[in-house]
């Protein structure tokens, strides 16, 4: 695990008053090798070999054609389970969950049973004194990279080959290595989600009662102005902690359909259906002393017969981080000062926006539109820069846009919408990766080695299944009370031998490692695991007969590394079309099984792996007959001189 | 007080009984119910605080 130290504190002239000073990063000096050789990889989040395929054939992705000419193509085993942070962990380190320890998006806490996000985690100051509704910290507050095992990276930098790793996911808060990082999936908005929109109306919010990624404001307009608050951080230096905000206002055109929105010393005059520009906000936490600078953009989506205003989640301000998001810890500014504000979540793609109806779909692609046009401008400048050693650069586009629109070009997806101006989107999202590859390709000499990934592929959504509710109705749940409950809170421990927690697994309450486990290790342990594991595979879809689950495998049997006592001891390979629901991922017992998904989230990929398989192209040939995401770091290394690490399962796709 | 009993240890008692003659509680009982009703509401404010931060946190999540 990696730690950094957060929160920025100064000395106040008073004796009472003590504050930790924030302990930048250092970049020690390090030898850089002067190496002719280049590797660029490209990360493709999601991209599908069967789409792909099907596209190259018909001539439209001829870049990928030309890569794949040269050198190869061929589908790149993905992590089990394949899901971003899990499968990402297997490229980054060359190991898999076993050896990183990151087994879902989501992992659970054995003594409390509480559900945490994977990847990192945040703590405020341990040591605090009280001066009235003040809590001043006496250290500073820390937040922890949870993925275990060296990335690859760090061994090149061992050997001072300069590198530049771009918005790699499961890297927040980036290593601290003296490495060009800029962190990517798993880095929170400024209020430490995933990303929190804000929408304020004065229309009916009825249909917005349960709103998850986001917050809905009712507002009044009262004389053509509206005037609400913008929510920040929690502020951590008092005692209730409570979250900040920033009062504004708009003044609202009472002929056209115009309105100003002013917020501290900014004025951001919209049209209706108009985008602002990055707009930078100060959050006070100690008067005069202490603020927190976060950045957000405004969409006016409509200035009557309702008034409709959209905010981004509050970003971290790249050019004064509030939290680790780059290293050197300057990186960010520079990226600041070179192409402006940009995107710091780790997912900017706003899909809860869009699943919870707040933006239509074409307004979604506007925001997504925005995403990737700063991805592009800092493709391009990294691009520009890269004279030698390696270049890995993320895109998240296809898997964000195949999510949220595979509905559009199935027609069997319950969410299908024949009349969609939307079908040929994902065809197009795919050809403008091809026209990122041809940016490399014409910019790059024929001496730089070239790898095109992605982490998985892809599949329909059409069916939810609770897990938690099949392991309450065969007798492995016990439950306190009849409620759906959540975050298995109404579990009756002393009579529960399993549970489900994440997308893909399934626990047993094992005594020794759950708080209140029953089950003995040893032979109680894996005759129970065998029942279940049989028993699961028998599970049929009422409506169309179809196998629910395809394939359970064991930890033990899959994972090697000191981390698989960590995993869940049954990890649940769907079938195709078939998903875990949220409520069963976030440990509820909803009654009924398996329903249709009619959300606009309606493709995914957290099914059994074989389903699900990556892409590798490359320039040089591909001689590994099935190469998998782990192989890439081996591969990577040799391409430099450097030997395969001997923590790593994978071997080199290439002979060198 | 006590709707049902409750075994507890001979030296846990005698030490629940000394604190609670040293703090002016009118019976043992009375002290041990306090305190634990103390650490109940505890626990149960915290895990509702904690689960809506939790649940702010996870459903950020597009795939949730």
């Amino acid at each position: 695990m990696k730690f950094n130290n957060v929160f920025s504190l100064s000395h106040i002239l008073t004796a009472i008053f003590a504050f930790a000073l924030l302990l930048g990063y250092g970049l020690s000096e390090s030898s850089i090798k002067n190496t002719d050789t280049k590797v660029l990889v490209i990360g493709f989040d999601g991209m599908d070999p069967i789409l792909l395929e099907r596209l190259i054939k018909e001539g439209k992705m001829p870049n990928f054609e030309r890569l794949m000419k040269t050198g190869g193509f061929k589908p790149l085993k993905t992590s089990i389970p394949p899901q971003s942070p899990v499968a990402w962990s297997n490229f980054i380190t060359g190991m898999n969950p076993g050896g990183h320890g990151i087994f879902d998006f989501i992992h659970r806490e054995t003594k409390t049973m509480i559900p945490y996000l994977s990847t990192s985690k945040t703590e405020d100051a341990k040591k605090k004194i009280t001066i009235g509704d003040w809590a001043i910290p006496l250290s500073s507050g820390k937040v922890t990279l949870l993925r275990h095992g060296k990335a690859f990276w760090e061994v090149l930098e061992d050997h001072g080959v300069p590198t530049t790793i771009f918005r790699a996911p499961a890297n927040f808060p980036p290593i601290d290595v003296p490495v060009v990082q800029l962190s990517g999936m798993g880095t929170p908005d400024i209020q430490g989600t995933y990303g929190t929109f804000s929408f304020y109306t004065d229309g009916n919010t009825n249909e917005f009662e349960d709103v998850s990624g986001g917050k809905v404001f009712p507002v009044r307009v009262m004389n053509n102005k509206v005037e609400s608050k913008i929510f920040g951080p929690q502020n951590v230096f008092k005692k209730s902690k409570p979250q900040t905000f920033i009062d504004f206002s708009v003044f609202i055109d009472p002929e056209n359909l115009v309105a100003k929105i002013t917020v501290q010393d900014h004025q951001i005059l919209l049209k209706e259906g108009e985008w602002s520009e990055w707009v930078a906000l100060d959050f006070e936490l100690i008067p005069f002393l202490e603020s927190v600078s976060g950045i957000c953009r405004f969409y006016l989506k409509e200035v009557r017969p309702d008034f409709k205003l959209y905010v981004t989640p509050v970003n971290i301000d790249p050019s004064s981080p509030a939290m680790p998001i780059s290293t050197p810890d300057n990186y960010s500014e520079e990226l600041y000062e070179e192409l402006g504000f940009f995107y710091t979540q780790g997912i900017p793609e706003d899909t809860k926006a869009l699943t919870e109806k707040v933006l239509e779909d074409s307004e979604f692609l506007e925001q997504a539109n925005i995403v990737f046009k700063e991805e592009l401008d800092m493709f391009d400048y990294e691009l520009s820069k890269f004279k030698s050693g390696l270049l890995f650069f993320y895109f998240g586009r296809v898997d964000q846009l195949s999510h949220m629109f595979w509905r559009t070009m199935d027609s069997d997806h319950p969410a299908h919408e024949p009349a969609t101006e939307h079908r040929m989107l994902i065809e197009n999202i795919y050809q403008e990766a091809d026209a990122v590859l041809k940016k490399a390709l014409n910019q790059l000499d024929s001496n730089t080695t070239i790898i095109v990934i992605s982490d998985h592929g892809f599949a329909p959504f059409y069916r939810s299944f609770n897990l938690n509710t099949w392991l309450k109705n065969e007798g492995y749940v016990s439950l306190v009370d009849d409620s759906e409950g959540g975050f298995l809170q109404n579990v009756d421990w002393s009579q529960t031998r399993a549970y489900g927690m994440g997308f893909n697994g399934l626990y047993l309450n094992l005594e020794g490692r759950e708080i209140k486990g029953v089950v003995q290790p040893g032979v109680e342990k894996n005759a129970l695991m065998e029942e279940i594991s049989k028993k699961l595979l028998t599970i049929r879809d009422l409506e169309t007969g179809k196998q629910v689950i395809s394939r359970v495998y064991s930890a033990e049997e899959i994972y090697k590394g000191q981390y698989v006592k960590d995993a869940p001891d049954l990890i649940v390979g769907y079938n195709k079309g078939f998903r875990a629901s949220t409520e069963t991922v976030l440990g509820k017992f909803p009654k009924g099984l398996l329903k249709d998904n009619l959300d606009k989230w309606s493709g995914d990929h957290l099914i059994e792996a074989k389903f699900v398989p990556g892409i590798l192209l490359s320039n040089k040939k591909i001689q590994s007959a099935n190469p998998a995401l782990y192989d890439i770091a081996p591969t990577i290394l040799a391409e430099f001189g450097i030997p395969k690490q001997e923590w790593m399962v994978g071997k080199r796709v290439f002979n060198n | 007080m006590f709707g049902n009993k409750i075994k507890l240890d001979k030296d846990l008692l005698e030490r629940c009984k000394l604190i609670s003659e040293k703090r002016g509680y009118s019976s043992v009982e009375e002290f041990i119910a306090h305190t634990l009703e103390k650490e109940l509401s505890a626990k149960e404010t915290t895990s509702d605080e904690e689960e809506e931060e939790i649940s702010k946190r996870l459903k950020g999540l597009g795939y949730l």
